[in-house]
This record gives structure tokens, sequence and C-alpha cells, in this order.
């Protein structure tokens, strides 16, 4: 059995001077270094469940959470908030309010986050080069954080908390902001941190990116977590199509093939299965 | 370029320069020696590269309150030699004389401070108080402040453009322009107070309250004149308040 690293245990949550809770009786347990993304509709409580894993709630955002948020075997409600930042990275939607507001340029933006750690100076300048360099930023070095356009701030963001190094990575809509270029380099990346044993947990709309690159969902809908599981078997169950939420696009066109008719040797979620998954049939066909 | 070796200086020293001039312009009597003082800051700025700012600055804020300073004195401070009437106008000698002394001693204080935030930066500045124990929390507050004027400025202009396609009239006379103020105004003040609770989050995102002590990459050193020169105005000080004071007892 793999290392727990979250845990959520029938969490429900509601926002102050709010009457509907916004998380509704959500229980689940992320491993070690599994990548899991979070899908939903807008306003399904995506954002509101990373802000719980991070601890915003209910140390920042007050309201009332029940249940248990247990990060790295701690109780996310005795933990201080300011002892969570070098354990779990976060970052989060808007990339335009994601600036320390006290540096001039982007090296020393990225370098923040270390410079509060206490990291010695040196080796926070390599930890910068060398990030600067992943995320592929490096021409922005001496540029005011400020005067950068939305997609290059949203790598600023990325790149100030992965050179933090944190365990966890909670990623909020990465790419809103990013041409399909800047998307697949984000994540690229993602991919890395990946392979660097990080557990990742990402909220993205970007359905064919998540086919290829995720191994867990977790599905939410009006509050509540409706499915969870491998990427291939929650798409491949029936019941995701309830929610209304879109699928990737090879598995749209397969479905759709097999309600006119074509059978599938299996229900394909990478645009590289597309072919083996019809192949089998055409080649019987042709016989 | 070679770096300027005045601007090379501590802040904490161009600081305790101005503290001296502040106090040696206090202690020493009569305007000739506060008007010479200010010629020898306008000598420091030409040596520094930053003349032109400076007096600039000088021209444009110390000036104007310094002929009100000194039309108050001559017209108003008692006195009793009247060298100038004219209805219930009168200037007084000792008018004059008060004057000279307060709008020089105002000039030669006023300009060295003008002339220590021109040749330093206010982040080399905030980060020697930093030093000296002022808690991160005020530095942010200070620094912060710096970048999210002009932030805040851009957003403005956005706003603006958003109300005119909205068909807020945004030019002509003053009283329309007025006018546009306020829908500009409004959704400006609540989304910087919206802004600031992601800021929150993103600092917190960032480490700032963990609780290790932070390093800094801005590093400032100190030279040797550093560390002589607040001990040279020390001297300075305590020798002229002697002077002063034998002064005053053998007079």
């Amino acid at each position: 059995m793999a290392d727990i690293v979250i845990e959520l245990q029938n969490v429900s949550y509601r926002y102050p001077v709010s009457d509907d809770y916004v998380l509704k009786d959500v229980s689940f347990t992320i491993e070690k270094g599994k990548f899991t993304a979070i899908i939903g509709n807008n306003a399904s409580g995506k954002t509101t469940l990373c802000n719980a894993i991070r601890g915003f709630i209910p140390h920042f955002y007050k309201g009332d959470l029940e249940g248990i948020v247990r990060v790295g075997g701690k109780d996310t409600q005795e933990t201080q908030l300011g002892q969570m930042a070098e354990q779990v990275g976060y970052v989060f939607q808007n990339p335009f309010i994601q600036v320390s507001g006290v540096k001039d340029n982007v090296f020393e933006e990225v370098a923040y986050g270390l410079e509060n750690l206490g990291v010695p100076v040196d080796e926070i300048r390599l930890r910068v080069e060398e990030i600067l360099k992943l995320v592929n930023i490096g021409h922005l070095r001496d540029k005011n954080p400020f005067e950068l356009s939305g997609g290059q701030r949203q790598r600023v963001a990325l790149a100030s908390i992965i050179v933090m190094d944190p365990d966890i990575l909670v990623i909020d809509e990465p790419t809103s902001q990013l041409d399909p270029v800047g998307t697949e380099q984000i994540f690229d990346i993602i991919r890395l941190m990946k392979e660097r044993g990080k557990t990742i947990v990402l909220v993205e709309h970007k359905m064919d990116l998540i086919a290829e690159y995720a191994d867990n969902l977790l599905v939410m809908s009006e509050g509540k977590l409706v499915m969870q599981g491998p990427v291939r078997e929650v798409f491949g169950n029936p019941e995701y199509e309830r929610y209304n939420i879109q699928y990737p696009h090879v598995t749209e066109v397969a479905l759709q093939l097999q309600k006119s008719g074509m059978p599938l040797a299996f229900l394909p979620v990478k645009d590289s299965e597309l072919a083996e998954a019809l192949n089998l049939k055409g080649v019987v066909a042709c016989d | 370029m070679k770096p300027n070796a005045l601007l090379q200086l501590h802040p904490m020293t161009k600081f305790y320069f101005s503290l001296f001039i502040l106090a040696v312009v206090l202690i020493v009597p009569g305007y000739w020696f506060a008007f010479s003082v200010f010629l020898g800051l306008v000598a420091i700025s030409l040596l520094a590269g930053v003349f032109k700012e400076f007096i600039g600055i000088v021209l444009k804020a110390l000036v104007s309150v310094l002929v009100i300073v000194f039309l108050m004195q001559i017209f108003f401070f008692p006195g009793e030699q009247v060298l100038w009437r004219w209805w219930i106008f009168e200037i007084k000698q000792e008018g004059v004389y008060y004057g000279l002394i307060l709008t020089s001693r105002i000039l030669a204080i006023g300009s060295a401070f003008v002339l220590f935030f021109r040749m330093t930066e206010v982040r080399d500045f905030v980060k020697s108080l930093e030093d000296k124990g002022m808690p991160p929390m005020g530095a942010y507050v200070v620094l912060s402040t710096l970048q999210i004027i002009p932030e805040m400025r851009r957003q403005a202009n956005t706003i603006m453009e958003a109300q005119k396609t909205r068909g807020v009239e945004t030019e002509g006379s003053l009283f329309v322009r007025a006018k546009a103020f306020i829908p500009t105004l409004t959704p400006l003040i609540l989304s910087s107070i919206a802004g600031t609770e992601e800021r929150a989050l993103t600092l917190e995102s960032r480490a700032f309250s963990a609780p290790v002590k932070k390093t800094s990459l801005h590093k400032l050193t100190k030279s040797r004149a550093d560390r002589i020169l607040p001990i040279l105005f020390v001297l300075i000080i305590l020798g002229l308040l002697v002077w002063r004071v034998v002064l005053w007892q053998t007079s």
C-alpha cells in the first residue's frame, strides 16, 4: 500500500454568510507521486477543494468546515498556514494577481519564496536559474512582473511555486491564458514534476491533456464528489455522461461512432489509441 | 560607466548624513551658514550626478513654501525697527532677519532630505531598515505601495476605457469629467479591496509567514567610508555643541 499524502474524510464546507454548502461530504485519498485531476463544470467546488487541501480553508477563509483534511498525515486544522507553504505549493487561477508586488524583475520574483524560506543566497541563485530554464522564461528574467502578458505571468507564477520544491503541487487551471503550445509546455513541466516524485493535484478543463497525463480523476458536481478513480475507468463509465462534462475529443468521437453502430475494441481516451480501438474492427471487416 | 562613489555609500550612511545636516544647521547660528550648507548640498548633488532631479524637486516643492514662510515672517514677526510701511503692513528688521534664518534652515534641511531620496533607492533604504530590525511586514508595506501605485493607475485607465465603451462621458468640460470620476473610482476601490485577499493568498503561498529567518538576494555592503563617516558626523556635532556652550558661557 503506497503512502497516502492527502486524505479527506467527509468534508463539508460553506463560506461565511452563505447558506449553501460548497463542498458536500467529500471523501477521497491521494497517494504519493500520483497525478490527480479534478474536473467538473464551473462552480462545482473545484477551487474550494484546492483551498481546503492547501489549508486556506479554514485558516484564511473562515466559514464552517466539517470533516477532516489530512495533508502529509497532519490535520490541516492544527497546522499553521506558514508551515504548509514548503509542503504544498499552490498555483492559483488568476495570474494577474499572483505577483508578490515587491520585486522589480522576474528573477527576483521567482526567488521571493526561497528568500522567505530562508534558503542561502547561493543556492537560491542556482535553483532560480534552473527553474527559469525549465519553465522556459529565461528571456523574461529582467522584465518587471507587472508588465508581463497573461500567459507569461502564468508561467512565472508556476515557476515561483515549483522553485520552492514542495512535495505536493496544487495547480488551479494553469493554462487558462495560454495558447496550445504554451499549454503543452506547462503539461510537460507538470509531467516532469511527476517524474520527480511530486504529488500533483490539478484543476483543468482541457480533457485531452488530462487523459494524456493524469493518473486519477475526481469528478465534482454541485459540491459533491460524484466519481473518482483511474482516468480510463471514469471516462469509460456510462455514468460520466450524466454530469455534462466534456469528454476527451477522441473519446467523444469514439462514442459517437459506437452509437452509430461501429463496435469498439475498447474506449480510447488518448489520441494515439483511436486507430487501435477502431483498427481491430477494421481488420476484421476487411477479411 | 564607473559607479559613482557617493551613490555607492550605504543607505544608512546617507541617511545619517541628512540627520547630520539637520543637527548642524540647528546648532550653528546665522543664515549665512545655512545657505552655504545648501550650496554644499548642491555641490554634492553635482558630484553624485543627480543635480537635475535634485534642483528640480527643490524648486518645485521647497521654494514656494519658503516664499510664503518668508513673507509671513517679515510682515508679522514682532519688532521695533520698521523698514517699510504701507497701510497696515510693516516690514521690520527683526522680521527680515528671522525670516532669513528660518527659510535658510528649512532650505538646508529640506534639501538634505530631498538629496537623500535622490541618491538612495527606496528599495535599498527599506532593506537597510530591515537589516536594522524593521519587521518584514513593514518592509513589505512600503515596497508594495511603491509598485502598486503605477499598477493602480494602469487599472484606472482600463476601467476608464471600459466605462467609455458603456457610454459614460469622460471627455469634455470639467463638470463632465468630474461626473465620470465616480463610476471610475468606485470599481477601482472595490477591485483593489478584492485584490488584497488574493494578494494575501499569493504571499501565503510564497511562504511569507513561514516561521524561519528570511534570506535576501539583495545585499548591502558597508565600505570603510560607511564605518568612518557616521563617527565623523557624531564628532563634528559634539564639537559644535561644545563650541556653542563655550560661546554661550563667555558671552
